[in-house]
């Protein structure tokens, strides 16, 4: 067991050659000089593709008539807290109109100012506050995204999960139900998991 | 009307959701905020290089192995015209069905740095990706990409791998988890790393904790803990097959299949196997090749939203090679013995998880372990019940208490094989009562919280145990977060302690001469009072930079009290030196880690590490050292540890990983100073095949990085091998 006692066979032997840091530097730049002017973004990063989401959610959404409603104003995808998306949600949403009112992104700092948005992401800086947040936006008609964990449970519409490398998301249907919004089946059938019962009819 | 179904895919986020960082959950239930993992090119301090020769051999591999990563991507230059934009690339996307949108893979960072963040605790955590792109083959080897981790081959099947010092291959003060599963034996309070085996594809993440997490943890949590999570069933759906090859590791393979259990339950099964050649050994021996193969399962149910279960196993079987002394009185000598130890084992786990809401749940876990060891110095058969329960609840809506209580029995039979390694008793149950309690107090919301608490602990070797902590969290801003920490923890005897008795044959000189290591019933825990600081920082959006620094007060540290000389009469007439084990080692040691990390753009992200660690230990007045256990503590961690990794994806789903290593001198293994570099490249094609080349420390043709066998030193060999992982 205590081979530590047996230092005295521990004879010292010449260890290999050593590489300087002037040969490191010299072989990194060989490495990589080459393959970086030619190399190319290969996947898109996770908040890409789910700016990608947020706009598309839109598509599959129908809203009840109130004030975001206004067909004169746009059409707007927020975002509440520290905005994880950087400039993927801008440059998702430049140039694109739905039902003929140009769609923004706004940064949001308090859920009041979330009334007249149509789509809502939660960041994950409003954890602590999710709760207040969500009871803010009560009947409210604000599609509400997060990709907290236990979002839709504490009564959010829509959360996304990551499953491996791929985004995917899940759907709370009575929340969105008693927002008066109506989710197509198209979506329903893509979410990894509905909760709550499709309304009546349809 | 239609009827809406939950699909099977509904377990694959049940088993998501239910996902929370295991070790961080006691620390901090963090609310915020998230920091982009990034880094940024690693500056080694003013360490000493050896400058003696040029890196021929080291060129000519890695451009050999360049230019089969380029000769088989041709589409290097069709790419190259590409000018890919944002806007492209989203245009792409947005061209894109929800439905294949969700078949699009991300780069995503993982859930740990926001929680890591938040942390009051030095942890680092290895993601997925990062051991898929490290070429690692086993854990020691995933565990070197991690900042502070001492991870030193001693032989194609030896370790030593330690945290913030004392390193040895019978390494004490570490504390492993596998699953919840403590992988620690008190036989010796070390970890058989040999034993510890998991589906590298199958692992969602290791969690390191530098410094003492005994308040949690318990007892042995001294120097770190290594939490070690594998992925839950319904994220391992499907079929996978591995296959790779190479001249150190000659052979390796696993196949699992995973599918879903009605329509709450998901499950995996699998085997994997491997066969590992010996390392370099100038004298000639080749006695550490390794083989061993292991069969799983893991099956995770969920029941309504509040509920989870788990139940996983494992049976692995295997044989290790070593070398040993084995000292013997007819006649009075000690030849060196090869041998190959067989190794068995298995176990079961049962976890339930009640998750109410956010900071509000308990968890309860019962797991067994049975370990099989026999090789020609001793033979140990030590079966592990363990019984876990720990409660989370959220008080005053920020506070949040969590508490919880343990129980271990671990009967164990020693089985002797040779005349001069014996336990006594032979057999005999450990046990572990413990309890815990810990606060998280908000000072200013969002701004300043305190953690403290502490363990109780009562085990058969040292008695009653306390092991307090307190934690202060600074975040003064979403982009820097402070914390200081304050922990005494004990690393607690075990049976090699109390109950050995160890020959070793020191000369034939009539009449021959032996020293007796001799394990005491009076030897205490050893004892640290550690205190932390630690600095996390976004510097920009993608540049993340992780400092601590600790300053560890060590006391009743194990030594040898003054011998005794006694002359034994059978079977011969000899001299025998009794070597009593004691408390007799006290000091500090003082150190820092700094971890960049920098996330340039998507397709490439540039990791660095540094520590130092300086050690400062004496003999307790009145008790002097006659081993060799002083020498050894301070010459057995390296001075300097630096890493740097690269990780590069280039055009037509290649990707070129680089990894770079220096560790200073190790004076008490007579292992000069080394650094070297594994290179990984990688292709997938498609979503189902992946292939890589692996290159591992290619700087020279072999370099030894720690004693341990008798005989000259063992040297970890240059080594490449190849692998296929297909999934369906």
């Amino acid at each position: 067991m205590s081979r530590h006692t047996h230092t005295r066979t521990c004879a010292a032997r010449p260890t290999g050659f050593a590489l300087g840091p002037r040969a490191a530097a010299v072989l990194l730049l060989a490495l990589f000089s080459p393959l970086l002017s030619r190399a190319q973004q290969q996947r898109p990063s996770e908040y890409e593709v789910k700016a990608v989401y947020l706009f598309n959610f839109s598509r599959f959404v129908s809203w009840p008539a109130g004030p975001a409603a206004d067909s004169s104003r746009p059409f707007s995808i927020c975002v509440l807290g520290k905005d994880p998306f950087g400039a993927a949600l801008d440059s998702t949403l430049a140039g694109e109109s739905i039902g003929g009112r140009k769609v923004v992104a706004r940064r949001l700092a308090q859920p009041e100012q979330a009334l007249d948005c149509r789509v809502l992401f939660i960041s994950a800086s409003e954890e602590a506050r999710l709760k207040d947040i969500l009871a803010a936006l009560d009947k409210s008609s604000v599609l509400t995204v997060s990709d907290l964990p236990h979002f839709n449970e504490l009564g959010g519409m829509i959360q996304f999960v990551l499953q491996g490398d791929r985004v995917r998301f899940a759907v709370n249907l009575d929340s969105a139900s008693e927002a008066r919004l109506t989710l197509s089946s198209n979506l329903l059938k893509v979410a990894v998991a509905v909760k709550g019962n499709p309304p009546r009819g349809e | 009307m239609k009827q809406l179904t939950t699909e099977p895919v509904a377990c694959h986020w049940l088993a998501v959701r239910g996902e929370e960082l295991m070790s961080i959950a006691y620390f901090a239930h963090p609310p915020h905020p998230p920091c982009p993992l990034c880094c940024r090119p690693f500056r080694g301090p003013g360490m000493v290089w050896d400058h003696r020769r040029p890196a021929r051999s080291l060129c000519a591999a890695a451009i050999g192995f360049l230019s089969l990563c380029a000769a088989s991507r041709p589409a290097w230059a069709v790419v190259s015209g590409d000018t890919p934009g944002a806007s492209v690339k989203e245009q792409q996307l947005k061209g894109l069905s929800l439905e294949q949108l969700g078949n699009v893979e991300v780069t995503s960072v993982s859930k740990a740095p926001e929680q890591v963040w938040k942390t009051p605790a030095a942890i680092f955590v290895i993601t997925q990706e990062d051991i898929r792109r490290s070429g690692a083959t086993n854990i020691p080897e995933v565990l070197r990409m991690a900042p502070g981790v001492e991870v030193s081959q001693v032989d194609a099947d030896h370790w030593s791998i330690a945290i913030r010092g004392f390193a040895g291959q019978f390494s004490k003060s570490l504390l492993v988890l596998i699953d919840g599963r403590s992988v620690y034996t008190q036989l010796y309070s070390g970890v058989y790393w040999q034993l510890q085996n998991v589906l590298l594809e199958d692992v969602d993440r290791i969690e390191i904790i530098r410094g003492p997490g005994g308040t949690i943890w318990g007892s042995n949590a001294v120097n770190g803990v290594i939490n070690i999570i594998t992925k839950t069933a319904g994220n391992t759906q499907g079929a996978l097959v591995t296959a790779g090859g190479g001249n150190s590791v000659q052979g390796t393979g696993a196949a699992q299949f995973g599918g879903a259990i009605g329509k709450n339950g998901s499950y995996r099964v699998y085997s994997l196997g491997f066969v590992r050649g010996p390392q370099d050994h100038s004298d000639g021996g080749h006695f550490d090749d390794w083989r061993l193969g292991q069969l799983g399962f893991r099956t995770d149910w969920k029941f309504g939203s509040r509920d989870t279960f788990t139940f996983q196993g494992d049976t692995y079987r295997g044989e290790i090679g070593e070398r040993t002394f084995i000292a013997t009185f007819i006649p009075p000598a000690e030849p060196i013995l090869e041998d190959s130890a067989g190794v068995s084992g298995g176990n079961l786990l049962a976890r339930w998880n009640h998750q109410v809401s956010d900071g509000n749940g308990f968890q309860f876990q019962a797991y067994f372990d049975r370990t099989n060891l026999q090789d020609v110095e001793l033979g140990e058969t030590r079966d592990t019940f363990d019984l876990d329960f720990i409660q989370h609840l959220r008080i005053h809506g920020h506070h949040q208490l969590t508490w919880g209580l343990g129980a271990r029995f671990s009967p164990s039979l020693f089985i002797q094989s040779s005349p001069g390694v014996n336990f006594t008793p032979a057999s005999q149950t450990d046990t572990i009562y413990s309890g815990f309690v810990q606060y998280e107090l908000p000072l200013v919301r969002d701004k300043l919280a305190l953690t403290a608490g502490t363990k109780l602990e009562h085990n058969n070797f040292s008695g009653f145990e306390y092991q307090p902590t307190a934690r202060l969290l600074w975040t003064p801003s979403a982009h820097q977060s402070f914390w200081a920490a304050v922990t005494r923890a004990v690393r607690t005897p075990s049976r090699v302690d109390q109950d050995l008795t160890f020959d070793i044959f020191v000369t034939n000189q009539p009449p021959p001469v032996y020293f007796v290591i001799q394990g005491n019933r009076r030897f205490q825990s050893e004892k640290l009072l550690g205190y932390e600081l630690g600095y996390r920082t976004t510097i920009t959006r993608n540049l993340y930079l992780d400092v601590t620094g600790f300053y560890n007060v060590y006391h009743q540290l194990q030594n040898y009290a003054a011998p005794s000389a006694v002359v034994g009469t059978s079977p011969i007439t000899y001299v025998a030196f009794l070597l009593p084990y004691a408390n007799g080692i006290q000091g500090h040691s003082i150190g820092a880690e700094v971890a960049p990390d920098w996330k340039i753009n998507s397709w490439w992200q540039l990791r660095g590490s540094y520590s130092f660690l300086h050690l400062s230990l004496r003999d307790a007045p009145g008790l002097t050292d006659v081993g060799n256990l002083l020498s050894s503590y301070l010459g057995s961690s390296p001075r300097h540890m630096a890493s740097f990794q690269s990780l590069l994806n280039l055009p037509g789903h290649v990707e070129l990983d680089f990894s770079y290593r220096f560790v200073s001198a190790l004076p008490a293994q007579a292992v000069s100073a080394y650094q070297t570099a594994d290179l990984r490249c990688g292709w997938r094609f498609g979503e189902r095949i992946e292939f890589s080349v692996v290159g591992q420390n290619l700087f020279q043709p072999s370099h030894p990085e720690f004693a341990g066998d008798p005989g000259p030193l063992v040297a970890l060999k240059r080594g490449a091998y190849a692998k296929l992982v297909w999934r369906h």
